[in-house]
This record gives structure tokens, sequence and C-alpha cells, in this order.
């Protein structure tokens, strides 16, 4: 989910240096690959989602999903109920996000067994 | 006797290895007594037999080619490759702790909160006293380069002055960075940030620490007339050394410091 201006700059005044600029589609593509590995080890899942987590976004539900599903390989509750923390973090201050996250992502989270941190009552500071 | 009919410095024996050796044993096995059995005797008698070591050597090093010629060209040749690559060596080992650095810090662990810096870490302001010593170890690159020219330049009292200003340099960063070891709010025992900063800055500390030894015989060895315009290796090599030292802060700073905050 990318938190769309309101307005759309005029094409002559775009700031991209030389090279083909990556679709939304071919982001998420990339990112859904990179959590599919299937010997995907522990320090690439916390690589890839530190790095995800460093962009200007919020992670769209497939991507989370990937990445949800590569803890369940690893055997990672801790870092599966992190990813959660973080991603309501990432919204920033659109509280839509986060309740339309879990609510896409609320099949996989019964099928691997995830506990939001809302369920922990470990969102309270 | 015949003159050798080569230009090779043949050492004549010396038993300094051997107790370099011995020295190298009792450091060793001393220290892992030390943390065991809380006797410092063995780490101690390693300790005085190292310095002991250390002094006679180089001193012999001194008195075969300042005073008594070996130092030929091609034997300087020499003397340079194996300064060149025990500085490589030494960027290898250090590597080693840059490899754990980034590898606990690109991809922190939950026990950490999956971030970097890690939950509770507060870490120390970059641009603060690490920029401060940044720029006194710069500072010492120039100085060292300037008392270079001025001994190739034959300029005895600049060589003298600019020599001494890069110590005092040295003296200042190991001052502050003391200062900073002191004030911080975390120690080596707060988790893998902890061990990583405190692991390769102290590692550097150590071998700015050496690296001000070694110039520091250099003054010494320039006030006593040693060094001539044209050859004066010893004080090339204590440059060379001295300016790997500030390459590794720079990384150092940028990585750990900077990025790492």
């Amino acid at each position: 989910v990318r938190t769309r201006p309101g307005y759309a700059a005029p094409v002559a005044s775009r700031c991209y240096s030389h090279g083909k600029v990556e679709t939304d589609e071919e982001f998420n593509a990339r990112w859904v690959t990179y959590f599919s590995k299937p010997d995907i080890d522990g320090w690439e899942l916390r690589k890839g989602m530190n790095t995800l987590i460093g962009y200007d976004l919020v992670p769209e539900p497939k991507v989370l999903d990937s990445a949800l599903r590569a803890c369940r390989r690893l055997n990672d509750l801790a870092s599966a109920i992190r990813i959660l923390e973080a991603v309501k973090d990432k919204a920033g201050p659109h509280k839509d996000i986060y309740p339309y996250l879990i609510q896409e992502l609320q099949p996989t989270l019964a099928e691997l067994g995830i506990s939001t941190p809302e369920e922990l009552g470990i969102d309270k500071s | 006797m015949a003159h050798q009919a080569h230009a090779y410095h043949m050492v004549d024996p010396s038993p300094w290895p051997l107790t370099g050796a011995v020295a190298a044993l009792l450091l060793t096995s001393g220290t892992a007594i030390w943390m065991h059995f809380n006797s410092m005797s063995l780490m101690s008698l390693g300790m005085i037999l190292l310095l002991l070591t250390i002094y006679q050597w180089w001193r012999d090093i001194i008195r075969e080619g300042t005073f008594q010629g070996h130092h030929t060209p091609p034997v300087q040749k020499g003397l340079r490759y194996g300064m060149i690559l025990f500085i490589t060596s030494e960027v290898f080992f250090f590597l080693g702790f840059f490899w754990a650095f980034y590898h606990s810090s690109l991809a922190p662990t939950p026990e950490l909160g999956g971030c970097w810096p890690p939950t509770g870490i507060t870490t120390l302001d970059p641009f603060e006293v690490p920029l401060l010593n940044t720029a006194v170890l710069l500072a010492s690159g120039v100085t060292v380069t300037w008392a270079h020219h001025s001994i190739m330049e034959g300029q005895r009292k600049q060589a003298i002055q600019s020599l001494t200003l890069t110590i005092l340099l040295g003296f200042y960063f190991t001052f502050l960075q003391g200062m900073e070891y002191y004030e911080a709010p975390f120690t080596i025992a707060d988790g893998v940030y902890g061990s990583t900063f405190f692991v390769a800055t102290g590692f550097h500390g150590l071998h700015v620490i050496i690296g001000s030894s070694f110039l520091a015989v250099c003054l010494l060895r320039q006030v006593q007339f040693h060094f001539t315009s044209k050859h004066h290796f010893g004080f090339e090599a204590a440059a060379w050394y001295w300016h790997f030292v500030d390459v590794v802060w720079l990384f150092l700073y940028i990585s750990i410091y900077w990025w790492g905050s």
C-alpha cells in the first residue's frame, strides 16, 4: 500500500536518474520471490525485512504473506509477530492501513498459527 | 675472513625470535590462566618478556641498518615488502571485525528487537567526539606527511616539530577515545552491539597506541641523527602504519559510528 500524494507530477519534472523505473507490481513480485526462496535462512529473512522496512512504503499483503511463510519455514514465530508490529509502525499516522493488512492476512495468520500483538496484549507499552 | 659477494643481509644468530616465541606462549596461556584461575603471574611474565624482546630485537635491527650498513637497497626493498605484507595482514584482521559488525547489523535478530541500533542502546552522537577524533587523525596524517617531506629535504628542526605534533595528535586521539569509553552509556557486555563496538574500536585503539609508539621511536632516532634525506625506511614504515590506522578509523567512523547509529 503506497500512500499516494493527491497530485501527479508532470512527466517533464520527474526526478528519475537514467534507467528503467520498477512498477509497483515488479517491486512486489521481486519481494515475494525473495521471501519464497525455499531454503531462505534466518539472516536472509532478517536482512530482507530490514531492507523492506527501510523503504518509504507499507508492504503489500502479498509480500508480507510471503515473509510470514518464510518465518514459518524457519520456525521463527518471534520474527513473524515482529513483522506485524513493524508494518503497523510503518503506517505512521494512517491508522486505517494496519487493520486492512490484518484483515487481508487473516487466513494466513490463522493457517500458520500467528497471533497478532493485539491478541497477545503486547501492543500496549 | 672473506667478505660476502652479494648485497643481502645474512643475519647473525639471535636469541630474540626464541624469547618472542616463549613470550607469546606465556602471554596466551597466561591470559587463559588469569581468566580461569585468578593468577596474573604467567601473563605478566609473558608481557615483560615480550617488551624485552621488542626492545632488544628492534634495537639490534637499528644497529645493523643504521650503524653497520647492512640495509643495502635490495635489503631495504625486502623490508618494504615485509611491511606492506604485514599491513595487508592487519587489513584482513580488521576485515573480520567489520564482517562481524555488518553480519549483526544488517540482519538484527529478534532478541535485539529486529532493529539496529538494538532496542535499549543509546548510541554515541557521531557528530560530537567521534567527529573530533576523525579530524584529529586526518590532521595527524597531514603532519606525518609534513615530517616525511622535512626529512627528505634535510630540514631537521621541522622534521622534529612535525613528527612531535603527529605524536601529540595521536595521544590526543587516545585520550579522547579513553574519555568516550569511560562515559559511554553502553558496555562491551551489552549484546552484540557492545561486542562489535568495543572489539572493533578497541583493537583500533591498540593500533593507535602501537603506531604512536613506532612514531615516538622514529622521533628519538631523528633527534639522534639516524635518518638521512635518502635513507629513512624506519620512518616510512611508521608513516605507512599510521596512515593505515587512520584509514581503519575512517571505515569505523562511517560504518559503526555513523551508519550504525
